[in-house]
């Protein structure tokens, strides 16, 4: 178990932030700036904080209260910085071996030798860190912090400094170490993939707070406002007005249509009629209606639509498409109303290339609500 | 043939006030590199200052601080151990010549060192200490060890310092470049060039020595 319960204040900015999580993989997740690094600097030791408290495992490695502040050295959490900051005079060994200072020579060996053919470092041992490569930095920085039992690992955005390809191979890596090493971690990533691949529970930082701390698949489904939303960089986010809302339905009215949408399972969100509501619709759960099946039908089709194409953009394995709907007035996001995500194959099967104006459907279950 | 005492006391006291100067120059480098604190800027200043200011001026003031009336000079004197005219007075003299050229050097390297990889040996539960012997002073010894080299010629070569706190008396507190500087006055050129040439040849062979270090893998 960890609790997290801090207040640190710099000029200009102010983290306070509180959050529990289970002995998982927690994710903060956050753009840059809003403190992630800076509460995992907090839980290692590092930086004090003003106020507050932090528990891991049950021991109290921090209260202002009773002026508990264990030392980094002794709070026994492993760190896996940035860039992974490997010593460069010393080999791999040396590297994992460095936190088992002080324990006798014997054990010290087996300890180090089991770290290096758990995470597959062998022959690899008498190399220094300019010797290895990308992933195999990352291994020895793991190793390093697994090295001590730790109570708890830190990984601070563990593959910014890799390029695309490898990070998504590492990424898998580091999800089966973690998994497989059964160790409580805190993962920082700026990344929401990154955030969603790695953790079971991800807290959402802003601007030095927490917006939101939910289950993985909850975050991905009911961002919790629309701040969240914008933050995880989910497209179509957009506003309208409420017509009627119940516990499981919410009838909007946006840009000349009314949409129907199902109400949040988790928490029924029961906005008055006439007030404004934020919500979003996930690009690849727009459905174009086909023209050779015969006229759309609104009893099978729900939430029906219609537009041209104005602008496109095609990102290799898919097509994101840029839509105008036939209303009057200025459209919802600049130039265009939705943007609508199809794979190659049905780009090219409903020929979209020549064809540019279409009847678009979603299902209700497709129209997420943002409490504000 | 000139008498060579010179020479042997030129060695000794610049490779002990070279050791002096590596006790007191490494911590305070490292203070300066590492610490924030309030009086940093002064100390930053402080240390340079035998840089600029005349060895005649420093040499004084160390003769007040070590000279027999001085603070310093009291409390050794009833030790037994007296300092000024002596050749202590002239390790202590090349020391304050030398030491900042060791600090600035050190205090650069100790600065190009990551912190991050000193954070990084705290959560493994090193102390401050075995970081530093285990972390920055591996990857800065490179820096410090250039700073030792300056300083030892810096204090081989010191002259000023020297004859305001320790004389010139001969077999007993006059260095190479003193001795020189009595040769050349009482018209003993033979001598002078033979010292002048012994100088020039200690100094490189020492310094070929040092670089031969410098050269070795951590």
């Amino acid at each position: 178990m960890i609790a997290v319960d801090i207040v640190k204040r710099f000029p200009g900015f102010t983290l306070d932030v509180r959050w529990g999580a289970a002995d998982l993989v927690t994710g903060l997740f956050g753009p840059s700036g809003a403190g992630k690094t800076l509460t995992l600097d907090c839980l290692a030791g590092l930086v004090r904080p003003d106020r507050g408290r932090i528990v891991v495992g049950g021991r109290v490695l921090f209260d202002a209260e009773t002026g508990i502040d264990v030392p980094p050295r002794a709070r026994r959490l492993g760190y896996v910085f940035q860039g992974y900051a490997l010593f460069p005079h010393l080999t791999t060994a040396e590297n994992i071996a460095f936190g088992l200072h002080g324990r006798p020579r014997v054990e010290r060996a087996r300890r180090t030798s089991e770290v290096v053919a758990r995470l597959g470092l062998g022959g690899l041992e008498r190399r220094r860190p300019h010797e290895l490569s990308g992933g195999q930095r990352q291994r020895v920085a793991l190793g390093r912090a697994l090295a001590i039992e730790p109570a708890l690992v830190l990984l601070d955005e563990p593959l910014s400094a890799l390029d695309a390809p490898l990070r998504r191979t590492l990424r898998e890596d580091l999800a089966r170490v973690l998994g497989d090493w059964g160790t409580a971690a805190v993962v920082v990533t700026h990344d929401f993939t990154e955030a969603y691949r790695l953790a079971d529970q991800i807290v959402v930082y802003d601007a030095g707070r927490v917006v939101q701390a939910a289950p993985r698949d909850e975050l991905l489904w009911q961002p919790a406002s629309e701040s969240v939303a914008t933050i995880m960089g989910i497209r179509n986010v957009l506003r309208g007005t409420v017509v009627k809302a119940t516990a499981d339905r919410i009838q909007l009215h946006w840009r000349g249509q009314t949409l129907e949408a199902v109400n949040s399972p988790t928490r029924a969100y029961l906005p008055p009629a006439d007030s404004p509501i934020a919500f979003f619709i996930r690009p690849e759960y727009v459905r174009l209606i086909r023209k050779d099946r015969g006229p759309a039908d609104p009893q099978h089709h729900m939430n029906l639509m219609s537009g041209a194409i104005v602008g496109e953009e095609d990102f290799g394995t898919t097509w994101s498409l840029r839509i105008r709907l036939d209303e009057p007035g200025p459209p919802a996001q600049g130039g265009h109303d939705l943007e609508v995500e199809v794979p190659h194959l049905v780009y090219e099967i409903l020929e979209i290339a020549r064809d540019r104006r279409w009847e678009f459907s979603i299902h209700r279950g497709s129209i997420h609500v943002l409490p504000a | 043939m000139p008498d060579l005492f010179p020479v042997w006391l030129s060695i000794r006291v610049s490779l002990a006030a070279t050791a002096l100067t590596l006790v007191l120059g490494v911590p305070v480098a490292w203070v300066l590199a590492r610490r924030r604190f309030p009086g940093r800027d002064f100390l930053a200043s402080l240390v340079v200052t035998p840089l600029v200011l005349p060895p005649t001026v420093l040499g004084y003031y160390l003769l007040l601080v070590i000279g027999s009336r001085g603070p310093v000079g009291r409390l050794v004197e009833r030790l037994g151990v007296p300092l000024a005219f002596t050749w202590r007075a002239a390790v202590l003299a090349a020391c304050l010549g030398s030491i900042p050229l060791l600090i600035k050097a050190a205090q650069a390297g100790f600065e190009s060192v990551d912190p991050r990889l000193e954070r990084a040996a705290r959560t493994l539960g090193r102390s401050e200490w075995s970081i530093f012997w285990s972390v920055t002073l591996p990857l800065a010894w490179r820096s410090v060890l250039a700073g030792t080299i300056l300083a030892f010629c810096r204090a081989f070569g010191d002259f000023g310092i020297t004859l305001m706190v320790a004389g010139s008396i001969p077999g007993l507190t006059q260095t190479l470049p003193l001795a020189i500087y009595d040769h050349v006055q009482a018209n003993q050129m033979g001598e002078a060039n033979a010292l002048a040439a012994l100088a020039v040849a200690t100094v490189v062979a020492l310094l070929i020595g040092f670089g031969r270090l410098g050269r070795l893998r951590y």
